[in-house]
């Protein structure tokens, strides 16, 4: 015992001695003060990026969104009222911000961030590389991490990157929920924190200096106005949902209900399913639903323009059932292909690298001292066949 | 006459040493051997890995799927299988959020730890009384409790927002001592207790027993049905507390916490050294395990490396551990029956 005791102990003083000689000194401080840095950094034009689309990399016209006055409790309303949807559609519009740090105004050329992602995809490989060209242009440091979806992990990542001491931490946070206590714990710790891409629940919109991203419901919205028109406003729909917990659940299916339910109210909801992002698994789905419902299934919209919407376009080939109407959420490659081909009625334009490039654009904006809005979102635009062709090569 | 001894799990080496003993104390420790290497590897050259804040930010990360470990490992000692790990984690976490505005933490921890429980519980029986293979039994059990999970919650994430659960929450992710949090706490509790329950009690080794070899377990008038249950009961006990802290800390829990801790668990296990077959293996081990990855995981973190380096370096240990047992039975079996002293004593007269 005695001898284990001290090899124990002689173990923990080595391995004390050599971390504190090699890992000391390293306290990195970046190298951004001064005011030409501020006058260089503000010189900075991002306009002329491109997406690998070739779209403008950063774009915010047609982002703008009208805010209804929030009901006294919305929800009250039925889940078919737009404004029962209020908390989360407009979630950060009305905050109450918390120990938000001040601007240092001194530029954001050399600034160190850390941008923490929710998971690996194509989508996210864009994402990351939208974001990489903002940073090389404003020559910051970004450090990009993933934890593939496990929320313990993305927890972990926050405290190294809190130990790590960067001058902003970019967030998108797994769950619209849990970036409550993961925002308070930024927040805490005095380094700045903008979340983006997911929208979180309204009071973690308190502890950040603002939010990026799509707006998905405002999104679905107008996807349902096209849906509902090629349906000629009658019909049976069916919706294939998104995973469970984040905000694209509730809003690529209550979005469109909502909206149609005062848009075209003879559109009957027939299902709603989240099978997850398997196209077998969706094509299982939607080959049940033709045989349930049979003639009644007129439209389906989904979640996801790729593994879904294949599942989909498979399900109706096989039985004929081509007249049947499907659009999407997404931009990949596959919906865009899906799209030409007639497959896909429409699908929304969401831009994979702006959204990470946006993100970038607004720290570096608020590293140069200019206001942030609480929420900025990404352009809208719905793809259909008419112009399908000018936003090839698809970004992911 | 062994050239070696142990100490709680530890091999030790006598003064004798040649070679053999080298290779056995080797073999016999390569879990701490490998932590230690990771360790000083990720301390010398990984950027703040050596400093508390990081440390506690491993130790904080490592306390659910420890506790979690705990029960597993038992379960592969005796030889059998849970899969319904993960999402008894996933299933105490919503419970000890979701009944926390009714009756308090004070009630809904003891009852998402007591779910957890009555789930072993089922399992154990299956697998005992209705001879049902563990492999299948919860395999079955985890796919009714997702779809219970997800009919119960409605798709939506557990949270809380009160100040009172935000100071919970807070209060279990302080640090009270230099890398240790209350949650950190409890699972270096539980993994000492089940530490000296395994190897010095009567009724831990008995696991190791049926473990080793089931016929030999009743022969020895050991009640093989009530320990493949407990066993099965303390894994789901302990899946539960692991959950449960680990939504109180966050203060949410979202329907999918404890997807990745199934195949992390049974890693760290098989790394830790608890054989598949049964009956060799330590909580303790398992716990060291559970640490090297994580020091591993969080150096990559540090060296900004991306997840899909992480996934293959655990994939390469994992491959290794597996080659490494395959080759060890392999040479075991070879030489099973022989008795190398009067090889050499035959050698000698030739």
């Amino acid at each position: 015992m005695k001898k284990l005791v001290t090899i124990l102990f002689s173990l923990l003083f080595v391995l004390a001695a050599t971390g504190f000689v090699f890992a000391g000194g390293d306290s990195e401080v970046s190298e951004s003060a001064g005011a030409g840095n501020l006058a260089a950094s503000l010189a900075v034009d991002v306009s002329v990026l491109k997406a690998a689309d070739g779209q403008a990399l950063i774009k915010l016209e047609g982002a703008e969104r009208v805010v209804p006055a929030r009901p006294a409790d919305p929800s009250a309303l039925p889940e078919t009222d737009p404004l029962h949807w209020w908390d989360m559609e407009f979630a950060g519009e009305i905050t109450n911000k918390t120990n938000i740090p001040e601007s240092p105004a001194d530029g954001a050329i050399g600034k160190k961030i850390t941008m923490i992602v929710h998971g690996d995809h194509p989508w996210t490989t864009a994402c990351t590389n939208g974001a990489q060209k903002v940073a090389d242009v404003y020559s910051m440091d970004i450090k990009i991490q993933s934890p593939n979806w496990d929320l313990a992990v993305q927890n972990q990542m926050i405290d190294q990157a809190i130990n790590e001491r960067p001058d902003m931490i970019l967030l998108i946070p797994l769950d619209a929920k849990t970036a409550l206590q993961q925002a308070r714990k930024i927040n805490k710790s005095g380094i700045p924190l903008l979340l983006f891409n997911m929208l979180p629940e309204a009071a973690a919109m308190d502890y950040a200096i603002g939010w990026t991203g799509p707006d998905d419901f405002g999104q679905m919205r107008k996807l349902s106005h096209i849906f509902a028109d090629a349906l000629g406003k009658k019909g049976g729909v069916a919706y294939v949902q998104h995973a469970p917990g984040g905000s694209p659940y509730f809003a690529r299916c209550f979005g469109p209900i909502s909206e149609l339910a005062g848009y075209a109210p003879d559109i009957k909801v027939l299902d709603k399913q989240a099978p997850g992002f398997e196209a077998d698994k969706t094509m299982q789905l939607v080959s049940d639903w033709l045989t349930r419902f049979g003639d009644d299934l007129t439209g389906i919209f989904a979640s996801d323009d790729s593994a879904q919407a294949l599942g989909i376009i498979e399900a109706l080939k096989k039985v004929g059932r081509e007249d049947v109407i499907v659009v999407a959420a997404g931009n990949s490659k596959v919906g865009m292909d899906l799209v030409k081909d007639g497959g896909l009625y429409a699908i929304t334009y969401q831009t994979a690298e702006g959204d990470g490039a946006l993100a970038v654009k607004t720290a570096a904006d608020w590293f140069n001292g200019k206001e942030i809005p609480a929420i900025t979102n990404i352009p809208q635009h719905m793809i259909t066949k008419a112009d399908v062709d000018s936003f090839y090569p698809p970004q992911w | 006459m062994p050239n070696h001894y142990e100490v709680w799990g530890v091999t030790m080496l006598k003064k004798n040493i040649n070679k053999a003993s080298l290779l056995t104390f080797a073999d016999k420790n390569r879990i701490y051997i490998l932590f230690n290497f990771v360790f000083l590897f990720m301390t010398l050259l990984a950027p703040r890995f050596f400093n508390v804040f990081n440390l506690t930010t491993i130790m904080r990360t490592l306390a659910m799927n420890a506790t979690v470990a705990i029960g597993f490992t038992i379960i592969l000692i005796i030889g059998q299988i849970d899969f319904t790990i993960g999402t008894v984690v996933t299933l105490s976490g919503i419970i000890g959020l979701g009944l926390k505005e009714y009756i308090g933490f004070g009630g809904s921890v003891p009852v998402a730890i007591l779910a957890g429980g009555l789930i072993g519980l089922i399992n154990g029986l299956l697998v005992a009384k209705a001879k049902i293979v563990s492999f299948i039994v919860t395999l079955g059990m985890m796919t009714i409790l997702q779809g219970a999970i997800y009919t119960f919650t409605g798709g939506n994430t557990i949270s809380l927002s009160s100040d009172d659960a935000f100071a919970v929450s807070d209060w279990l992710s302080n640090m009270i001592f230099p890398l240790v949090t209350p949650r950190v706490l409890i699972t270096l509790v539980l993994v000492t207790a089940a530490t000296i329950f395994m190897k010095k009690t009567r009724t831990g080794r008995n696991f190791y027993m049926l473990g080793g070899n089931k016929h030999t377990a009743w022969l020895a008038g050991i009640n093989t049905d009530k320990y493949t249950i407990a066993a099965f009961i303390l894994s789901g006990v302990m899946a539960a507390i692991g959950g449960v802290f680990f939504a109180m800390e966050s203060a949410a829990a979202t329907l999918n916490m404890g997807t990745s801790s199934l195949m992390y668990v049974i890693s760290a296990t098989i790394i830790g050294g608890t054989a598949m077959s049964g009956g060799k293996g330590g909580v303790f081990k398992t716990f060291v395990a559970i640490m090297m990855l994580d020091v591993l995981y969080n150096g990559i973190i540090l060296f900004g490396l991306g997840n899909e380096v992480k996934i293959f370096i655990a994939g390469f240990i994992l491959a290794s551990v597996v080659l490494y047992e395959a080759y060890a039975i392999y040479k075991h079996e070879k030489i099973v029956g022989q008795r190398p002293e009067l090889l050499k004593e035959l050698e000698k007269v030739q």
